[in-house]
């Protein structure tokens, strides 16, 4: 027994005699080997079990092979299963196969050389084994990164919110009993005022440093009163810091959103906005989001830099480098349902997000 | 007859610290504490406080949502909602719920001032006359 799954093997004649000969010849492959006597037959099977080849006499009765292969091809679940044909060569027959534009097909004639067929059946399991792997693995893959990108936002909503709760306090406790001590500068020496004085900026600084340390982790407005408020706040604070002008137009009616799509924009225009200090040169940038349609939101993010890096005037492959900002940006978006464009040219860039939303979203367009 | 304030934060440092400040002031007297927005509710229904300070951030419903449901009871008792956040859309937010006014937690200093503006001329001086509901004259 072999390790790997066994595929389904397809195999329709109307003469149940050469079903038993191709089966002879199929056997030693140690695939599923199935068996139909008529298109009808093919058809019913190919719907309720996934084959990887079908194996077809041209001429049948009722349904000939071609006829069948149309119909198979026109089900866009079928587009991509492999078709042998058998038949006694004839040019017309030739021509016909070229039209096949879509899909793995393959001819083979009579009379059939034993070591031919399974050679070539041999090809097309494989391959749709190693498609369905790769299909598998990639649908692994992906959901791993959405689940790693879910667990570093729960993780950074944890780290800020300990920092909240733990160092929060101590500085507000600080702050309130410098105030207290301020309001007695006149019992106090000068020099003390003085340190007092010093005092008071450096819990203010404290506070600021960790306030921007944990903004950055996670927008403390966002779980209380949402995304709009938060991106604003966000930007604010962006502007400050890096001297890019942002400027920040949001749609009201857009209101609340699910926690996790309000965390995924959230972070879309997060790592725009850090793309454009990094990379762009630019010294504005603006965010607008918006309905674009009934359930679905846009957002968008600009600016006026230098455009993304081109190699002798083509963009250069995404895959290329080994930044994570855009391919988590698309990896949320694909979580959520949406999708990702980026336009970018030596006038600046501009990401897209376009986000479905389950609540309507109508808006005086 | 003394204003009396219901303190409301999850961080006991932070109770004792406004304590402090608050009863620096002979007017003034801490009437309850809540550590979350339900209990500060309760206390705020059955100890009828002057003035309200309230944290943003805490377990179950933040402080704008207890303000909110605070002003629906009695909309003339003053709120300030005391915060780390402190921001233009939270103030804006936290106004339209009902509180009075937003002071910033790491620079708390200006809090005292703020209550005694927000308490009006009359309640600053010993009271002459009862003013046992003072939160009314404020209203609006
Ligand atoms: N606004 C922009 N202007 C110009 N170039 C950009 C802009 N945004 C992205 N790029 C280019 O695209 C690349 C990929 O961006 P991406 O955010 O995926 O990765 P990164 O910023 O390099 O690293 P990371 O985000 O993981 O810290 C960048 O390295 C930069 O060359
Ligand atoms: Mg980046």
């Amino acid at each position: 027994m072999r390790e790997q799954e066994k595929v389904n093997i397809l195999m329709v004649d109307d003469q149940p005699g050469k079903l038993l000969t191709y089966e002879a010849i199929l056997n030693e492959l140690g695939e599923n080997l199935i068996k139909a006597r008529s298109g009808k037959e093919a058809l019913d099977h190919l719907l309720r079990t996934d084959i990887a080849v079908v194996l077809m006499d041209v001429s049948m009765p009722e349904l000939d092979g071609f006829q069948l292969a149309d119909m198979i091809r026109q089900h866009p679940r079928f587009q991509k299963i492999a078709i042998i044909f058998i038949s006694a060569v004839h040019l017309t027959d030739l021509d016909r196969l070229n039209a096949y534009q879509r899909g793995a097909v393959d001819y083979i004639s009579v009379p059939v050389v034993p070591e031919l067929l399974r050679a070539k059946v041999r090809v097309f399991a494989d391959l749709h084994r190693k498609t369905q792997q790769l299909e598998t693995l990639n649908r692994d893959l992906r959901s791993l990164s959405a689940r790693l990108l879910a667990m570093q936002d729960e993780e950074r909503r944890r780290i800020a919110r300990d920092l909240h709760d733990s160092i929060g306090p101590l500085i507000a406790a600080l702050s309130m009993n410098n105030g207290m001590l301020a309001q007695q500068t006149k019992k106090l020496g000068p020099d003390v005022a003085d340190v007092l004085q010093q005092n008071n900026q450096l819990v203010e600084q404290l506070s600021k440093d960790i306030r921007t340390i944990s903004h950055l982790l996670h927008p403390p407005l966002l779980d209380e009163i949402g995304l709009l408020p938060a991106i604003k706040m966000f930007a604010e604070g962006f502007a400050e810091r890096s001297s890019v002008k942002v400027d920040v137009e949001l749609s009201p009616e857009i209101g609340r959103l699910p926690p996790h799509v309000e965390i995924s924009v959230f972070r879309v225009v997060q790592e725009c906005l850090t793309n454009v200090y990094r990379h762009s040169g630019s010294k504005t940038a603006s965010i607008k989001i918006a309905p674009s349609q009934d359930k679905q939101l846009t957002v968008q993010v600009r600016d006026e830099g230098k455009g993304m890096p081109r190699t002798n005037g083509v963009p250069s492959s995404p895959g290329s480098n080994h930044g994570v900002g855009l391919r988590g940006m698309r990896e949320r978006l694909r979580e959520l349902g949406g999708t990702l464009e980026i336009k970018s040219s030596e006038n600046g860039t501009t990401v897209i997000a376009a986000v479905p939303v389950t609540k309507p979203m109508v808006k005086n367009i | 007859m003394r204003t009396r304030f219901l303190i409301v934060d999850d961080s006991e440092l932070v109770r004792k610290s406004l304590r402090t400040v608050l009863q620096a002031n002979p007017d003034w007297e801490i009437c309850g504490e809540a550590a979350d927005g339900e209990t500060a509710l309760k206390l705020f229904r059955e100890l009828h406080p002057n003035v309200v300070i309230l944290d943003f951030q805490m377990p179950g419903i933040n402080g704008i949502e207890t303000a909110r449901r605070m002003s629906e009871v009695a909309p003339a008792v003053p709120i300030v909602l005391f915060t780390q956040h402190a921001s233009p859309d939270l103030e804006r937010h936290a106004r339209e719920a009902g509180v009075r006014s937003v002071v910033s937690k790491t620079n708390a200093f200006p809090m005292v001032g703020m209550i005694e503006a927000l308490l009006g001329p009359a309640e600053s001086e010993p009271a002459a006359e009862g003013s046992a509901d003072s939160g009314k004259g404020h209203a609006g």
